[in-house]
């Protein structure tokens, strides 16, 4: 009892300054255990904390509380006590211990809505900058995914990231936003995503990848028309080696896609229909049938000028000219082909693209794609300097030089002894 | 000290392989003398920055007839005891000189500062023996932005009669820079004035045109804009030139017009972003090259490869 308040009372003094955080923080960690066991009293003992001020000591009272086991009004309770703490606690001090996770209680109360936005903000303030992953954020992608709030996830998504602690977090984070991104039919996006939890370093099997290829596979069908078998060089050899051989029935879907013939595919579809609803893909597959046909007209794209209906139909097995007019006609509305239906003879002519280059907004957008690259670029040249400088580099490089140079005595060391 | 200008009559020409040196000479001896500036927190500026040294040297070339041609130039020591110039190297070195180039004499002396002062007239008198009308070239090394000339004057010593008593003093006399083809190249290459590639140079000098016209843009709507205020007086017919100055922009405004300059402008644009992307790309390369070798495992053992 004593000992809950006197950790109250030093709590209150240490909260200022940074090497008091310091000692505040070793202080809390031990008495960590204390927290738990005396669950409660803590709600009462709250009280007298200022989230505002002393935000740690705070931070560390709440994880306490919600360790136990809460009844439903308890967890609404708390929840608004998590969402007052958030909005006004002190980033630095919580940065000093980031593994605090609020998520479970929000879940409890099934409303996963209530906790997308308090969970955007805590995620801004723990964001050293806007390049950093924080274990907040595949937390904050997972319940915008139950709350089927895709566009609040967008935006998080939209920053690149440059740093990662965990790399559990990256593939989480990777993979959540592959799904928002599906979501919101942004596949292009998507396949970035989970191209990068497929091909991220890692040392064993995850199953994260694994579903993550399957989806990757999905969506490429669906965007790109085609899927690429072999990996790219950078992938890890646990991932080259062992991918395939979980997600069969994805690559027979992909290699009866690329035959061409949609009875192919149907048989496929039917075949492992079982597998993709356990997977619950069961709604890509099915957006990657109805693909097919359009991948199909694209084809015809490139080898006629103008085609009727009809052979259209024919082409692309559909069943009859109408309905081949109603998905051509879909697609020059999507922007995917460029075409004139004549209606008169049933004739459809395919077009060059008619843009011309000349508005101001490709100004813009090639504007804003040179501003893009450039501080890619400033990035890219600050981590070759940083390389350059790593005594790892430079006693290789020192090794293999050549012995005798007489051309360039550099100052590169032979042997590089720290 | 010198205020009016010459009479002698002489046409003076000056070589820039002469400003060169002279400014070089200056930049070497002061970089050497001060010591690198101490970031110290505590401490402020305890005593006001030291005078900036000041550099002599001899100046050669051909006088002919009334025409003096400034060649070239070379340094000399200065000895404040005996407030002369070293006169042993001078010859030294003069004798060197009139093996190569044995046309030269020497015509006067050069040093930097911001004004002829007393001092100098002595090392001006002791130089009077090799030439009887020797000349003083100086130059100012304080870089002032607002000035369009070049901080080079050329001093000549009259004899004028100043409260009965006859005196040297010097006199300034204008003069001319002149240079050949080669001279030129390499000064330019020296001094790094100029790229010599051919689309640099020209990006550099379109360049350096929009800065100045943006700084004149911007005199003119600081000014508008004060006027606007009412902080100057207005005054009309400044506000007429304006005017007429804005309605001669834009020259052709029309739709065909309009579409071509934009085709062009996002093809100039796409190719600055090809451009870019080749250069990441190749930065990219060279740290992925690093990165492998410093920490790939699978990487070749034992074996010598050239370092590039």
């Amino acid at each position: 009892m004593d000992t809950l308040e006197a950790l109250v009372t030093q709590i209150q003094g240490l909260s200022n300054g940074e090497a008091d955080l310091t000692d505040l923080h070793n202080l809390l960690k031990q008495s960590e255990d204390q927290l738990h066991s005396h669950t409660p009293r803590l709600p009462s003992l709250l009280l007298q904390l200022d989230p505002a001020k002393h935000s740690l000591g705070y931070l560390y009272f709440l994880e306490a509380c919600t360790s136990a086991p809460v009844s439903k009004e308890q967890a609404n309770d708390l929840s608004l006590i998590i969402v007052r703490f958030i909005n006004s606690c002190i980033a630095e001090q919580i940065r000093l211990a980031p593994d605090k996770r609020f998520k479970d209680q929000v879940l409890m109360l099934e409303a996963p809505m209530r906790g997308v936005a308090p969970m955007l903000a805590s995620v801004r303030k723990l964001q050293t900058s806007s390049e950093c992953l924080t274990p907040l954020h595949p937390e904050f992608l997972l319940l915008c995914l139950l709350a089927k709030n895709y566009k609040a996830g967008l935006s998080i998504l939209k920053d690149d990231i440059f740093e990662v602690d965990q790399p559990r977090d990256f593939f989480l984070y990777c993979y959540y936003g592959g799904m928002i991104c599906i979501g919101q039919k942004r596949f292009s996006k998507a396949i970035e995503l989970l191209h990068n939890v497929v091909t991220a370093p890692m040392s064993t099997m995850n199953a994260i990848a694994v579903e993550a290829y399957k989806k990757y596979i999905l969506v490429s069908l669906i965007h790109q028309g085609q899927f690429s078998t072999p990996f790219p060089k950078y992938t890890s050899t646990a991932a080259s080696r062992n991918l395939k051989s979980f997600s069969q029935p994805y690559m027979d879907l992909a290699i009866a896609y690329g035959s061409g013939k949609r009875s192919e595919l149907e048989a496929c579809f039917e075949a492992n229909k079982e597998n993709f609803e356990a997977d619950s893909n069961l709604g890509l597959v099915k957006q990657v049938l109805s693909c097919m046909y359009k991948r199909n007209i694209q084809r015809l794209t490139q080898t006629y000028l103008t085609l009727s209906l009809q052979d259209i139909a024919n082409a692309v097995q559909l069943n009859s000219a109408k309905e081949a007019e109603m998905h051509v006609l879909q697609m020059i509305q999507d922007g995917e082909i460029f075409a004139t239906i004549n209606q008169k003879d049933g004739m459809v002519r395919f077009q060059e693209d008619p843009e011309q280059y000349k508005t101001c907004d490709m100004i813009e957008h090639i504007d804003s794609a040179i501003q893009r690259i450039m501080t890619l670029s400033k990035k890219l040249t600050a981590m070759d300097e940083n390389i350059s400088c790593d005594p790892l580099y430079l006693a290789k490089v020192g090794r293999e030089r050549q012995r005798y140079d007489f051309d360039d005595f550099d100052s590169v060391p032979q042997r590089f002894n720290i | 000290m010198a205020t009016s200008s010459s009479s002698s009559g002489l046409t003076f020409k000056l070589h820039p392989l002469v400003i060169v040196n002279i400014s070089d000479h200056y930049t070497r001896v002061k970089s050497q003398s001060n010591p690198p500036p101490t970031t110290t927190t505590t401490a402020t500026a305890t005593s006001p920055p030291p005078p900036p040294p000041r550099v002599f040297g001899c100046v050669i070339g051909i006088q002919r007839g009334r025409t003096v041609e400034i060649f070239n130039s070379f340094e000399l020591l200065y000895d404040p005891s005996t407030d002369s110039l070293d006169r042993s190297f001078l010859e030294k070195k003069q004798e060197l000189y009139k093996k190569v180039f044995p046309n030269f004499y020497i015509l006067g002396w050069y040093s930097t500062g911001s004004d002829a002062q007393e001092s100098d007239m002595h090392i001006h008198k002791a130089l009077m023996d090799i030439n009887e009308s020797p000349v003083y070239v100086l130059l100012n090394p304080s870089i002032n932005h607002a000035q369009k000339d070049l901080p080079v004057t050329i001093y000549e010593s009259e004899l004028h009669v100043i409260d009965g008593i006859p005196q040297l003093i010097f006199v300034r006399a204008s003069y001319t820079i002149e240079t050949v083809e080669a001279e030129r190249i390499s000064v330019d290459h020296v001094a790094h004035l100029k790229p010599s590639d051919g689309v640099a140079a020209h990006l550099t000098s379109i360049h350096s045109s929009i800065k100045m016209l943006n700084s004149r843009i911007r005199v003119l709507h600081h000014y508008l804009l004060a006027m606007q205020k009412g902080d100057i007086p207005c005054e009309n017919s400044l506000l007429r030139q304006v005017s007429s100055l804005l309605r001669r922009l834009p020259t052709i405004e029309s739709g065909k017009f309009q579409d071509d300059f934009l085709m062009e402008y996002n093809d100039t644009l796409l190719i600055t972003y090809l451009a870019m992307v080749t250069n990441c790309s190749s930065t990219m390369n060279e740290l992925v090259d690093k990165f492998n070798t410093a920490y790939d495992r699978h990487s070749r053992r034992g074996g010598r490869t050239a370092f590039i």
